[in-house]
C-alpha cells in the first residue's frame, strides 16, 4: 500500500519537473495567426466603420486575442497591439525593432480588411 | 529562423509592403560575473531572408543566478525622453511621402532600439514599435494589451504630429526571468 502511494508521488513529481519540448517553448506563428484571425473576424467581421463602436471593437479584439493566447498554455509573455484604421486613402507605415532571444521569441502580424476598415494586429511573444 | 518561417515572413511582407522587423540576438554567458567572452550579436532583417546565422554558434550553458527581481527597473521617463528626442529630430521638417516614411520608420526604430540598449538595463528584453501615417481627415485608433508581470514589466510611448504626418513610438520592456 505504502509503496504505491510513494510511487504515485514520484510520478507526480516527475511531471512537475518535466522539461518542456522545443515545440512548447518556441513561438509558433501559425497557431497564433489562426487564433487572432478568429478573434478579429468574430468582432468586426461584417461591420462598417462606425466611430462610436471603435473603442468597444478595439477592447474586444485585444481582450479576446489575449484570452485565446493564454488558453494555449505556453510559457510566454504576450504583447498584443491593434490598429484600426478607416479607409480613406491615407498611408500608414509601421516598423518594429526587437531586442530578444531569437531562438525562443517571435512576433507575428495579421492584416485584415473589409470595405471600410483596416485592422492590423501584432502579437509579440517573449519566452519566460 | 527556419526557412519556412522566413518564407512566410517574406510573403507577409510582400503583401503589406512596409513592415519590417529587426531581431537582434545577444548571448551572454555567466551573467553573474559579467564576463562577456562569448557574446555574439546578429541582426536579422525579416524582409531579406538568407542573411542569417552565418556564424555557427556554440550552445551556451547558462548558470542560475537565483535572482527573483530585476536589479534595475525599466526607466519609463528616460525612455519617453529618448522617444521625444528622436521623433522630433527626425520628423520635424518632413512631409509625408511613401518611400521616405517607409525608410524613416525602419531607421527610427533602429535608432530608438540602439539608444535604449545603451541604457544597459540588464535582463530586459526590448520591443520598439514605430508607426508613421499621413494625416488626411481619417480616424484611427491604436490599442495594446499585454500579458506580463505588472511589477517588473513596463512600457513607454510618445506621439508626434506635424502638418502632414503623425508618428507614434512605443517601447515595451519585459523582464527576462
Amino acid at each position: 500500500m505504502k509503496n504505491s502511494t510513494l510511487q504515485n508521488t514520484l510520478d507526480k513529481t516527475e511531471q512537475w519537473t518535466r522539461i518542456p519540448s522545443a515545440e512548447e517553448t518556441t513561438f509558433v506563428v501559425d497557431e497564433i495567426t489562426t487564433v487572432i484571425k478568429e478573434a478579429v473576424e468574430s468582432t468586426i467581421g461584417n461591420s462598417s466603420y462606425q466611430h462610436s463602436q471603435i473603442n468597444q471593437w478595439m477592447s474586444s479584439i485585444v481582450e479576446s486575442s489575449l484570452s485565446q493566447l493564454t488558453k494555449l498554455g505556453k510559457p510566454f509573455k504576450y504583447i498584443v497591439t491593434c490598429i484600426i484604421l478607416q479607409k480613406n486613402g491615407a498611408g500608414l507605415h509601421t516598423a518594429s525593432s526587437c531586442f530578444w532571444d531569437n531562438s525562443t521569441d517571435g512576433s507575428c502580424t495579421i492584416r485584415w480588411e473589409n470595405k471600410t476598415i483596416y485592422c492590423i494586429v501584432s502579437v509579440f511573444g517573449l519566452a519566460i | 529562423m527556419t526557412d519556412l518561417a522566413k518564407e512566410k515572413a517574406a510573403r507577409l511582407l510582400k503583401k503589406r509592403g512596409s513592415l519590417s522587423s529587426l531581431g537582434s540576438h545577444e548571448v551572454r554567458a555567466k551573467e553573474a560575473f559579467a564576463r562577456t567572452k562569448d557574446s555574439i550579436s546578429t541582426v536579422s532583417y525579416m524582409e531579406e531572408p538568407g542573411h542569417h546565422d552565418d556564424i555557427p554558434r556554440p550552445a551556451v550553458q547558462m548558470e542560475n543566478t537565483y535572482q527573483l527581481s530585476p536589479a534595475q527597473r525599466f526607466p519609463v521617463l528616460t525612455v519617453k525622453d529618448i522617444l521625444k528626442d528622436v521623433l522630433t529630430s527626425y520628423l520635424q521638417e518632413e512631409k509625408y511621402e511613401p518611400e521616405l516614411c517607409r525608410q524613416m520608420t525602419k531607421t527610427i526604430s533602429e535608432v530608438v532600439k540602439a539608444r535604449v540598449k545603451d541604457l544597459m538595463i540588464p535582463r530586459y528584453k526590448i520591443i520598439v514599435i514605430i508607426s508613421i501615417g499621413q494625416i488626411r481627415d481619417q480616424n484611427m485608433r491604436m490599442g495594446s494589451r499585454c500579458l506580463w508581470d505588472e511589477t517588473h514589466d513596463n512600457f513607454s510611448s510618445h506621439t508626434f504630429k506635424n502638418s502632414s504626418l503623425f508618428a507614434t513610438a512605443t517601447v515595451y520592456g519585459v523582464y527576462f526571468e
